[in-house]
């Protein structure tokens, strides 16, 4: 795998908007929850890789997975479904972090990202 | 119309709450399977469910399985909205009793589209419920007075004698009869007949308690059943009825009549375990002896065996004198 982001925005801003129905004050409040939640779910998600509890890993992957389709980050999501479905299947230590740098690397930028679309939508 | 989601994602929730708001539902949501399950068993709660498949304390199968075991009155439309997209888990999430299943990221269209389904079941099934409870009215309620009809009457006679020689209680029956009924038939008409039947009827279920009971026995005859009953209040408790029914004149069509009504009264505790066909009997022979004794009055159904009390008993049926 490359070492570099993904080319290109993480985020599908047209399909995002599209899903909010080109509603600012509904697409402020989901970027505003998921600024909130997400580092608290990634935080989680390394302590249950580290701990190796596959059930954990599976749910987190699984809530990361669906904030993050919720939003249009495509490639991450398909990252945190990737590791979702490593917990469900037992899969090596090795195997999940390598999943793991993966997703780190898809949600690298991620909120500054975020934050900057956020300051030009409430513009 | 209501809509329940059930989400414990922030995101999910708040984007969904927004989405069905804009489509003109009234959205509840919740963050865990349990306070789903609260919410749609309640009586007033939502008919139509979103439900997130991994949520805490209660996962969306879970929710989907005890709501359906609670066998509540309506029927509780569900959808998953999960992004657990393999068939295996599909089939798995239909067969734990959702209605249908829907995958993250969510079209608004198809989603909006998936629930007017719902509504259109739901619909459904309200009429169904309607017309089976408009059936059941009609199979157990007399169609000229409304009240119980005469198969219902006879069946809580037998519950509610069996529930007083249980716990060694005591049941009134009273039998009635409009006395000359067939005279306001034939001087007035059936429609006036009628016309008095109802309001006797009415008259009746005034004059009892809300968990007595009155039904119509035969064309003039109402069976009273009065649960619970001190034996000592038994004849003034008779007595209070007939004089509601006769305490002032039926306004009918031919303008208004002076009604009575006469009164055959049985307490079961005199007559211990007997069939409800005998006391029946009983009770109508009362009834006949009420008749005999110039009508709008009371008579007690005694039992043989009690020599002291002879003088009030009725044993044989008197003639039909109406």
């Amino acid at each position: 795998m490359t070492n570099q982001p993904s080319n290109g925005s993480a985020i599908d801003f047209p399909e995002l908007l599209s899903r909010v129905d080109n509603d600012r004050e509904l697409l402020v409040d989901l970027l505003s929850i998921f600024k909130a939640d997400f580092p608290r779910h990634v935080r989680e998600l390394k302590d249950v890789i580290a701990a190796c509890d596959h059930k954990k890993i599976t749910v987190v992957g699984h809530t990361l997975k669906g904030m993050l389709a919720n939003l249009a980050v495509t490639r991450a999501a398909a990252a945190a479904a990737r590791i979702e479905q490593l917990g469900r299947d037992n899969s090596g230590k090795s195997e999940i972090a390598e999943a793991l740098r993966t997703f780190e690397h898809e949600v690298q930028g991620l909120l500054p990202e975020m934050e900057a679309y956020m300051a030009e939508v409430q513009r | 119309m209501k809509i329940l989601i059930a989400d414990d994602e922030a995101l999910s929730r708040r984007l969904l709450e927004k989405t069905l708001e804009r489509a003109g539902y009234e959205v509840i949501a919740v963050e865990n399977g349990r306070a789903a399950v609260r919410q749609l068993c309640q009586t007033d709660g939502p008919r139509l469910a979103l439900l997130d498949w991994v949520m805490p304390e209660l996962d969306g199968p879970g929710v989907c399985r005890e709501v359906r075991h609670q066998q509540i009155d309506s029927y509780v439309y569900m959808v998953w909205l999960t992004s657990k997209e393999s068939k295996e888990d599909i089939v798995a999430g239909l067969e734990s009793g959702a209605d249908d299943y829907l995958t993250k990221p969510f079209n608004v269209e198809e989603l909006k589209a998936r629930l007017r389904t719902g509504e259109r079941i739901l619909l459904l099934e309200g009429r169904l419920v309607e017309a089976r409870e408009m059936m059941r009215y009609k199979a157990t309620h007399d169609a000229l007075t409304s009240i119980w009809n005469r198969g219902v009457i006879m069946d809580l006679l037998g519950r509610e004698l069996m529930r007083s020689q249980r716990e060694a209680g005591c049941t009134i029956v009273l039998l009635g009869d409009v006395d000359h009924f067939k005279a306001v038939n034939d001087t007035h008409g059936h429609l006036v007949g009628d016309e008095v039947l109802q309001e006797i009827a009415r008259r009746l279920l005034l004059s009892i308690r809300s968990y007595d009971f009155v039904g119509r026995y035969g064309g003039e005859e109402f069976l009273l059943v009065l649960n619970n009953c001190k034996p000592q209040f038994a004849e003034s408790r008779a007595e209070d009825i007939r004089k509601i029914v006769s305490s002032r004149p039926i306004q009918t069509l031919a303008g208004p009549l002076n009604i009575t009504m006469s009164f055959g009264l049985l307490l079961s505790d005199a007559w211990g375990v007997r069939p409800v066909e005998e006391l029946l009997h009983e009770v109508d022979a009362a009834l006949y002896a009420a008749k005999a004794a110039g009508r709008n009055c009371v008579r007690v159904a005694k039992p043989p065996a009690e020599p002291e009390l002879t003088a009030l008993a009725v044993r044989e049926p008197v003639p039909r004198a109406r």
